[in-house]
């Protein structure tokens, strides 16, 4: 192609469009011929909702006076055995006495409101503390085992290929049912520690050919010029290998690290409440299902994406030798 | 400085056995230049890689200064900071600038101070001509200039020896004159050198010995004069006829 051109853009831009607005147009023409009943209004409370707490008398008297302030209201209660005045903190609107009113030790008041977070956001940070928890020790086990696996020492070697095959070999649902219900019971794990552990061996695995590909990746040149400088193997592997290679590996590892929030989610099988599970369980109680599964998803797009806009950001600063 | 007694070096791969270093004896006298020539293949470069264990041989001896790389209590590591290597390809590190280049290993191997080895690479590199791309990272510098930041890095450990491989190979041939100046001053100053290369400009006015490698042996070692001018084995004189 000797010449630059310029290709005209707007025709496949409004193919474009068309193709997505006829994507959305079936979405909802599917959904009116099952005669969903979209109820989004639904969703926002298990993200966060406002708690009632009813409160009660504190002693047995008369109301003698209640000071209103907008959306709160103080009711000063005279105790009968002449004890000095209490005074108790309700919402206005949920007041159920009025001045002159005589009240029992026990009596509803009225209630206090907080907010609470929901299943939803719980799920989100069980997660979201999951992946990093179990991301973290995948990177540490994968550095080890990718270390091990270009070891000249056969044993190190060989145990780092068994796991490796191993792992790579079955699928993580039933890597995660072995570990709760056999390693688990075995050493009397807690489910959240079974779920991790599961999840940073299998990740470790993954991460380990990663860095070993990486490590391989740097030229034999550099090891040569730091050994002839008098360098020991692991003073090498520090100051040249390591930081070129971890440079290199940056992109699949940022994929790796995707995929295991994505894959954190079928520690939800072993009872473990996080994204997935909640909004399972929120479904039973909400009868939203389209909505709660949509939700779900976006949230997971939404950590993904912060995340990958994260590793791009490294990415672009470790370009500054290039 | 540098003593060398029946050398060898098997490669064995795909069935086939190459000897590339095969039965080598000689010496290099402190401060002396030896200028190591030969056809391609005929291990000049694994003969220069024996010199600092970064080739593991097969049988023979390596002492440098008194001390012998085969003896097994013998610290590679310790023997490689004394002999400085500079390769075809430079081989800087891409991900430390220019100044980090020169003081990494002061700092992880000789443990000097931070001011100490700073100090110490801005003189080299003043010396090698460069002290003004300090900051600067490789990639953003000439082979020339890159193989000039190699010489210093090497020079930075103090070295007693110097082995150079084919220093000027990879350069533009208007860069070359740059880095051969730097180790004409070098020989200049009493470094003991050992050069593999094919400018014979330089084996002429700045060896003492030059030695000629064909199939893994030493065929011929005498000053260049004598060598240049009359050649006594005849492979000797048909890669001169080549080269010259
Ligand atoms: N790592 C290796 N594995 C197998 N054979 C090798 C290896 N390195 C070198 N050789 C062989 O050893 C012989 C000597 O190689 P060497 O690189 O020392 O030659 P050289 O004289 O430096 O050549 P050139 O001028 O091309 O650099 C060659 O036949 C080469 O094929
Ligand atoms: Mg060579």
């Amino acid at each position: 192609m000797p010449l630059k051109r310029h290709s005209v853009q707007w025709p496949w831009q409004a193919l474009l469009a068309v193709i997505l607005l006829g994507l959305a147009t079936g979405l909802w023409v599917a959904t009116k011929r099952v005669n969903y009943e979209w109820r989004w209004e639904r969703v926002p409370q298990y993200f966060a909702y406002r708690a009632e707490a009813s409160q009660t008398a504190p002693v047995a008297g008369t109301v003698r006076g209640i000071s209103t302030d907008g959306a709160y209201s103080r009711v000063e209660i005279v105790p009968e055995d002449g004890g000095p005045s209490v005074t108790v903190a309700v919402e206005t609107d949920t007041l159920k006495v009025k001045a002159g009113d005589p009240v029992a030790e026990g009596d509803d008041i009225g209630a206090e409101r907080h907010w609470k977070i929901g299943p939803l956001t719980w799920g989100l940070w069980v997660t979201i503390w999951i992946s990093f928890v179990s991301g973290f020790i995948g990177l540490i086990i994968g550095l080890v085992t990718g270390l091990c696996r270009l070891s000249p020492n056969p044993t190190l070697r060989g145990l780092a290929v068994l796991y490796i095959e191993l792992i790579r070999g079955t699928p993580l649902l039933v890597q995660i049912f072995i570990f709760y219900f056999f390693i688990g019971t075995v050493l009397n794990l807690d489910r959240i520690v079974a779920g991790v552990g599961a999840l940073a061996l299998f990740v470790g695995a993954y991460i380990a050919e990663i860095i070993r590909a990486g490590i391989q990746s740097i030229a034999k040149g550099q090891t040569e010029a730091a050994r002839s400088l008098g360098m020991s193997t692991t003073e090498t592997m520090i100051h040249i290998v390591l930081p070129q290679a971890f440079k290199r590996v940056l992109p699949p590892l940022a994929g790796q690290f995707i995929s295991l929030i994505k894959d954190s989610s079928l520690v939800s099988v072993i009872a473990i409440t996080d994204l997935t599970k909640s909004g399972r369980e929120i479904i039973t109680s909400s009868f939203a299902t389209f909505e709660i599964w949509f939700t779900v998803a976006l949230l997971y797009l939404l950590v993904t994406s912060l995340l990958s806009q994260l590793l791009f950001w490294l990415e672009r600063r470790f370009a500054r030798s290039d | 400085m540098i003593e060398v007694k029946n050398l060898i070096k098997v490669f064995e791969g795909r069935g086939q056995v190459v000897r590339a270093v095969d039965d080598v004896s000689t010496q290099v006298g402190k401060g002396e230049v030896v200028v190591i020539i030969g056809p391609s293949g005929s291990g000049k470069s694994t003969f220069l890689r024996c010199l600092n264990g970064l080739e593991e041989f097969d049988d023979g001896r390596v002492i440098i200064d008194g001390i012998d790389l085969t003896e097994s209590k013998t610290n590679l590591n310790a023997v490689r900071r004394e002999v400085g290597m500079v390769f075809q390809h430079f081989n800087l590190f891409p991900h430390k600038t220019v100044l980090e280049n020169v003081t990494l290993a002061q700092r992880v191997v000789r443990k000097r101070k931070p001011a100490e080895a700073n100090d110490k690479a801005m003189r080299l590199l003043t010396k090698v001509g460069i002290s003004e791309k300090a900051g600067e990272y490789p990639s953003r510098l000439s082979g020339g200039q890159q193989q000039r930041v190699a010489i210093a890095r090497a020079l930075a450990m103090d070295p007693k020896v110097m082995l150079f491989d084919e220093p000027t190979s990879a350069l533009d041939p208007e860069m070359v004159g740059e880095v051969l100046d730097v180790m004409k001053q070098l020989a200049r100053e009493g470094m003991t050198m050992a050069v593999v290369t094919h400018e014979m400009g330089f084996a002429r006015e700045v060896a003492d010995r030059v030695m000629f490698m064909d199939a893994g042996r030493i065929l011929e070692d005498a000053p260049p004069a004598e060598f240049f001018t009359a050649p006594r084995e005849p492979r000797a004189q048909a890669f001169l006829k080549q080269v010259l």
